[in-house]
């Protein structure tokens, strides 16, 4: 028994996956050493939520077989409303100073953001998707792809109308001293907002794998007829994945306020990033999402930090144009797996 | 009756595979629909079950028109069906599939009975229930699916070819199934292919052929039918 565990975790040490994982530890691990922690903590704080984003994309295909070409912009959204909500706070506080406020008022605007996120997309689902469903299935992926593309210029566009085509962000979320570790100082926000994408990772994995509206989610992505003869009620479930993917990048895009500030086309990065993770984990492998956000987030600051700003999508660009023709399936070897291909 | 069929005409896209078909059944009926291959019966099935709209006619379940309603909603109001595809949640364990099946039911203890129940039917299922479902028999496969849609207390159930490339003693603890489930009260309708034994085991049946019904009766009077006797008996 043991023994064969140790065969087994061997193996897997060899297979592709393992492999990539082993060295992303020992990349990680090497470039603290030469260039200091702070990589590392960079790394962390944008790959949780780099995860989420990639979640989300990965729900939507798995579920719904909708390839959301306009992810960002739910990020976009939840950046917006975090900072129309701390902006303000913000400002009042600079005349009023209010221990407790002060300390409510990150928390306010990430929630702020994550509720806007869920509304925003069960209004996609309701409004653009349910439509569709409703009239006939054929050409969906087109049609999906079409749809999500137009959607997203369109809220850019809304975007710049309405807010402006200025950097709307906030400089830190708490005013306090950074936490010492050693010799290394580490904001406050930073450690926070690492520990709000691991809550959010762990919410979604305990609520997929042991809650009814998890398995219902499941059953729905793995069998949609089979879903509507059990009696679920599909639709609603669509919504729900809807929300919960688009909470989910909202959470992002209002935890990374201080790092990416609100402006038009800030969800172009975090859809490339959701993008590169999903080519490199395979599409609709949900749990690999986790890793690969660590990974594509990793390469992004090793790139920013050895080759210059700029190079860091262009980098990961080669990578995913080399899995796709040597690893179709993605490092963890992935079968495609959706509604239509059961 | 408890399910009426009037008129029915169905079919995919332009092209028409129901005509006129018209199906009564009564409440604690075993009626088996039977035909060759491609006459239409799982698109009869399909029409009632709510997976595939009408294009006229009216179909009434136990008193309402349930024409264009969704399967769940079917599924919700009684009356469940099990595929000849049997749909099932291949990734999930025959627990997590069987709990999906009872999901409905807002009593969990009743859901509990029946999962009791359909572990009497089918021991086979207990013993393998962390198994997933996608790496099952395919004689476990239609337990599963049978087992599946047994979860939610229907007060009818519509069965599309359980017997369909399973060996023979299977097929039979299929059908033993069956007519136990039946004799408990429960409404069947089932479509064959396997006329000997359905015609044993049902009270009444149709006989469909190319998108039409062409004979119904008592199964003790088809089974001496000549033209039964002829195409389907080949005696
Ligand atoms: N999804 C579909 N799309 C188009 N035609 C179909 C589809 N399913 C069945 N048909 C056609 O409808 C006819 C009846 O099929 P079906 O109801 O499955 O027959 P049976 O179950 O009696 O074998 C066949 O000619 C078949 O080719
Ligand atoms: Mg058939």
């Amino acid at each position: 028994m043991n023994n064969s565990r140790s065969i087994k975790a061997v193996e897997w040490l060899k297979s592709s996956g393992g492999i990539t994982v082993t060295c992303t530890i020992l990349v990680a691990l090497a470039v603290s050493i030469h260039k200091g922690p702070y990589v590392l903590v960079n790394t962390l704080v944008t790959g949780g939520m780099w995860a989420l984003m990639a979640i989300g994309v990965s729900l939507l295909f798995g579920v719904m077989n909708i390839s959301n070409f306009a992810h960002g912009e739910y990020f976009m959204i939840g950046s917006l409303t975090a900072y129309y909500i701390m902006h303000p706070l913000k400002e009042y506080l600079l005349e009023t100073p209010n221990s407790f406020l002060a300390f409510i008022t990150p928390v306010l605007g990430i929630a702020g953001a994550t509720l806007a996120g869920v509304i925003a997309g069960i209004l996609t689902d309701k409004l653009i998707f349910a439509q569709l469903r409703k009239r006939n299935r054929e050409g969906w992926l087109l049609n999906c792809f079409l749809i999500t593309i137009g959607l997203s210029i369109i809220l850019i566009n809304l975007h710049m109308l309405i807010f402006g085509n200025t950097f709307k962000g906030v400089v830190n979320y708490w005013d306090v001293p950074s936490l010492a570790l050693g010799d290394v100082y580490v904001s406050v926000d930073r450690v926070v907002v690492f520990f709000i994408a691991m809550l959010a990772i762990l919410f979604f994995w305990y609520l997929m794998m042991y809650t009814t509206l998890g398995k219902k989610i499941r059953a729905v992505a793995q069998d949609e007829n089979g879903a509507r003869m059990v009696g679920i009620p599909v639709n609603r479930v669509y919504s729900t994945t809807f929300a919960l993917a688009c909470g989910f990048a909202a959470l992002a895009g209002g935890s990374l306020l201080f790092m990416f500030p609100s402006y038009p086309t800030v969800g172009i990065a975090p859809l490339y990033n959701s993008w590169f993770i999903i080519i490199l984990v395979g599409f609709g492998n949900v749990a690999g999402a986790v890793p690969g956000g660590f990974m594509i987030a990793l390469f992004q600051v090793v790139t920013r930090t050895y080759m210059g700003e700029g190079w860091e999508n262009v980098i990961p660009m080669f990578l995913i144009s080399a899995i796709l023709i040597f690893k179709p399936y993605g490092i963890f070897e992935t079968k495609v797996r959706s509604v239509w291909e059961q | 009756m408890l399910l009426k069929v009037k008129n029915l005409n169905a079919g995919y896209g332009f092209l028409n595979v129901l005509w006129d078909v018209s199906l009564n059944i009564g409440k604690g009926e075993f009626v088996a629909l039977i035909g060759p291959n491609g006459a239409g019966k799982s698109t009869v099935m399909k029409s009632i079950s709510g997976l595939l709209p009408p294009k006229s006619g009216t179909i009434t379940f136990d008193g309402q028109v349930i024409n264009n309603q969704d399967c769940a909603v079917n599924c919700r109001s009684g009356l469940s069906y099990i595929s000849e595809e049997l749909n099932l949640f291949t990734g999930m364990t025959i627990l997590e599939n069987l709990e999906m099946g009872a999901q409905m039911l807002e009593d969990k203890n009743k859901a509990r009975e029946n999962l009791d129940f359909v572990f009497e039917l089918f021991p086979r299922l207990e013993e393998r229930i962390s198994q997933y479902a996608g790496t099952l028999s395919g004689g476990e496969r239609k337990m599963l699916a049978i087992a599946r849609g047994l979860m939610s207390n229907p007060t009818m159930v519509l069965v599309d070819e359980p017997s369909l490339g399973l060996a023979p003693q299977v097929t039979d603890e299929v059908f033993n199934a069956l007519r136990l489930l039946n004799r408990q009260g429960l409404t069947i309708l089932l479509v064959e292919q396997n006329v000997t034994k359905t015609l044993k085991f049902s009270s009444r049946a149709y006989i469909l052929e190319k998108g039409k019904v062409v004979l119904e009766g008592p199964s003790s009077e088809l089974i001496t039918n000549d033209h039964v006797r002829k195409i389907y008996l080949g005696t």
